[in-house]
């Protein structure tokens, strides 16, 4: 059984390497700048400047993104005027998929459609969805990989504590 | 027999190191894989009966998940 | 096993149909956050003038908020029908008793005996849970039970996999434990040791046994096996359109493998039938399967090709390759032909009768299912969905056998005698989802 004990210690080691990587406060830096094409115009992300973005990476084919709806339109109904924004990019390849999506999950927030998936290049995502809480300077603050719906309440926790920096 | 064990282990090897290199695709990309028909256990309980079917008229069972045992069948 | 992202894209479908027709948008909401899923489907396997299975399914999986899988599932299948007893084909009339001892039934001149006592019902329920836990790990417990009238069947198994490279690789690596017991109708025959038949009395139909016969004199009790598997995995993502799964499976088996209602002939050098034995296999089994399954998306469906060698000790080495295609005919329906290939090599003690002047073997086994055979499924399923989102399936198949002569002398009257006949069977299968 030698050769299975050695693929075991690959496995934890693997494991060891790719655990370190996924803390959700990153040191701040500058977002970096996205053109994002919404349904009927094209805007800037540093047009959103001074107020604190909730910027979410999505797909229809995406199944915790589906979670991640109803929870993004309660924060945009809660603090959409009090300095803050859901902004989500979708990253399907057609956009009728997206569409249809949307159908079911209507967005109250703004969506920018992607299917090339530049933007996704541009912030180099390691999973699906994946969120970034920017602060009103326009700096990446927090990200998530992935929506887990026992962890909103601390998702609400960080939105509030940019908005009151 | 322990020449196959370690060829395999070639083989997994192989196979993760070129997940480095070229193989895979990004995050973003996964709208064909993530296609229920796309999994490799898709139509399961077509699977199910296909497998206690041949595993009662076949002397080899398993390999794509456990070969088990669980009927007397004839 | 990471891309199991049951119903996104079906839902998305269906949604998209509800749109079209005015469904108001909350229920289309419901539709697709909905976390139970159920599979079911009805089977029938039916062989030429042999057995036929009726098979039933109900499988029902939960999603839950964390991704993780519960999953329980229940079969219920009835048999019936005459399967072959292993014996030779002769050219006068047979009789063999039945396996409770009580009975007899008669094979005519020139076919291949079948005994036609089977008749038996299975229920089978399994549970298993899959958890995702450190981002990139998930575990799975499962536990499966299964009781048919003389079988009895506990199972444990746990899975353990990782992604890799943003999901691209996975590793997999899996333990199994299963404890089967049998308790023959009329008890475990001792193997290698002659059936005891009546005489078959033709005047008033009636089997009559020998003043000293006693049931069951060669039978005693029960008895039972154990399997542990171990698989490992690996499946990696090749590009946008690709993925490859590969697998090593090593299976040990212990305990009592014979089939307690198989039966070896013992033939004279002209062939004819002197003895009628029962059959014997060894009690342990070791199992290594090396699996290979891809994955092409196409446009408008979806390649499915495996392949799968396994090899054992007791010589049976295998080859199956197993085929779908899948093309969508517009968004809600598609069809799906099946090809599989199987070959198989004869297992070290299978004999398709014994020569009277031989030393009796330790082990024997004439059931055609451990001797060299090949054989091919070809099958079509044709695939709906609603516009409610829920989906059904119907799937044709034939099945054919062809058992193979591995090379054994056939004395005198066998020559003349088909011991090798095809088994030739329909598959019918109606699925529903919803």
């Amino acid at each position: 059984m030698g050769p299975i004990r050695a693929l075991a210690g690959a496995i934890t080691l693997s494991a060891g390497l790719l655990l370190a990587g996924t803390a959700p406060v990153m040191a701040a830096q500058p977002a970096p700048e996205l053109a994002l094409q919404l349904a009927s115009k094209q805007v800037n992300l540093s047009d959103y400047k001074g107020q604190v973005v909730y910027l979410d990476f999505w797909a229809s084919w995406c199944k915790p993104c589906q979670r991640s709806f109803p929870w993004m339109n309660e924060m945009q109904a809660k603090y959409g005027d009090k300095g803050f924004t859901v902004i989500a990019i979708n990253l399907d390849s057609e956009r009728k998929l997206a569409d249809s999506f949307l159908s079911k999950l209507p967005a109250h927030f703004p969506v920018a459609y992607d299917p090339e998936g530049e933007s996704a290049q541009a912030y180099k995502l390691k999973g699906m969805p994946t969120s970034y809480l920017i602060d009103k300077a326009g700096n990446l603050r927090i990200a998530h990989q992935g929506f887990h719906v026992e962890k909103q309440s601390k998702y609400e926790q960080e939105i509030q504590g940019l908005m009151a920096e | 027999m322990k020449r196959k064990l370690v060829g395999i282990l070639v083989l997994m090897g192989v196979t993760q190191l070129s997940g480095c290199a070229s193989l895979g695709v990004q995050p973003w990309e996964r709208d064909l894989l993530a296609k229920d028909e796309m999994a490799l256990g898709a139509e399961g309980v077509d699977l199910g009966l296909d497998d206690h079917i041949y595993f009662s008229k076949e002397a080899t069972s398993g390999g794509r998940s456990f070969a088990g045992g669980g009927c007397g069948c004839n | 096993m990471q891309l199991k992202n049951k119903g996104t894209v079906a839902t998305a479908l269906a949604g998209a149909a509800c749109a079209l027709l005015g469904t108001p948008a909350v229920q289309a909401e419901e539709e697709m956050l909905k976390d139970w899923k159920f599979d079911t489907a009805i089977l029938y396997y039916g062989e030429t003038d042999r057995v036929s299975l009726a098979e039933g399914v109900i499988s029902a999986t939960k999603t839950n908020d964390d991704d993780s899988l519960f999953n329980v599932k229940l079969v219920i299948d009835t048999l019936t029908g005459a399967s072959a007893n292993g014996a030779v084909a002769q050219p006068y009339a047979q009789t063999f008793s039945r396996p409770s001892g009580k009975d007899g039934y008669v094979v005519k001149p020139g076919e291949t005996p079948l005994d036609d006592t089977f008749r038996d019902t299975r229920v089978q329920l399994s549970g298993s849970w899959m958890q995702p836990f450190a981002d990139t790990w998930r575990g799975t417990g499962a536990v499966n039970f299964s009781r048919e009238y003389d079988y009895m069947s506990l199972g444990v198994s746990g899975l353990l996999e990782k992604d890799l490279f943003m999901r691209n690789t996975t590793l997999s690596a899996g333990l199994s434990f299963q404890f089967d017991s049998i308790d023959p109708v009329g008890g475990k025959p001792m193997t290698m040791t002659s059936m005891l038949t009546p005489t078959y009395n033709e005047a008033d139909d009636l089997f009559d046994w020998d003043d000293d016969y006693e049931e069951g004199e060669n039978k005693d009790g029960s008895d039972s096996k154990t399997t542990t598997d171990l698989i490992l995995g690996v499946t990696q993502v090749i590009n946008r359109r690709m993925l490859m799964q590969f697998n090593y499976g090593l299976s040990v088996v212990d305990g009592y493998m014979t089939d307690p209602y198989k039966l070896v002939s013992v033939v004279d050098s002209s062939g004819i039938t002197q003895d009628v034995i029962y059959e014997g296999r060894p009690d342990s089994r070791t199992k290594h399967s090396f699996f290979w399954q891809t994955k092409y998306a196409l446009d408008n469906g979806v390649v499915d090709v495996s392949y799968r060698y396994a090899t054992d000790d007791w010589e049976i080495d295998s080859h199956t390759i197993d085929s779908r295609f899948r093309f969508n005919l517009g968004d809600n329906n598609y069809i799906q032909p099946h090809l599989r290939y199987y070959q198989q090599s004869a297992a070290d003690f299978y004999r398709p009768f014994l020569n009277q002047s031989d030393a009796t073997p330790m082990y024997a086994s004439a059931d055609y299912r451990v001797g060299e055979m090949t054989a091919y499924t070809v099958g079509l399923k044709y695939g709906h969905k609603m516009e409610n989102g829920h989906e059904w399936a119907v799937r044709a198949e034939y099945y054919q056998q062809d058992p193979k002569n591995a090379g054994f002398d056939e004395p005198g009257a066998l020559a003349d005698l088909d011991l090798y006949p095809s088994v030739k069977a329909v598959i019918l299968q109606f699925n529903y989802h919803f």
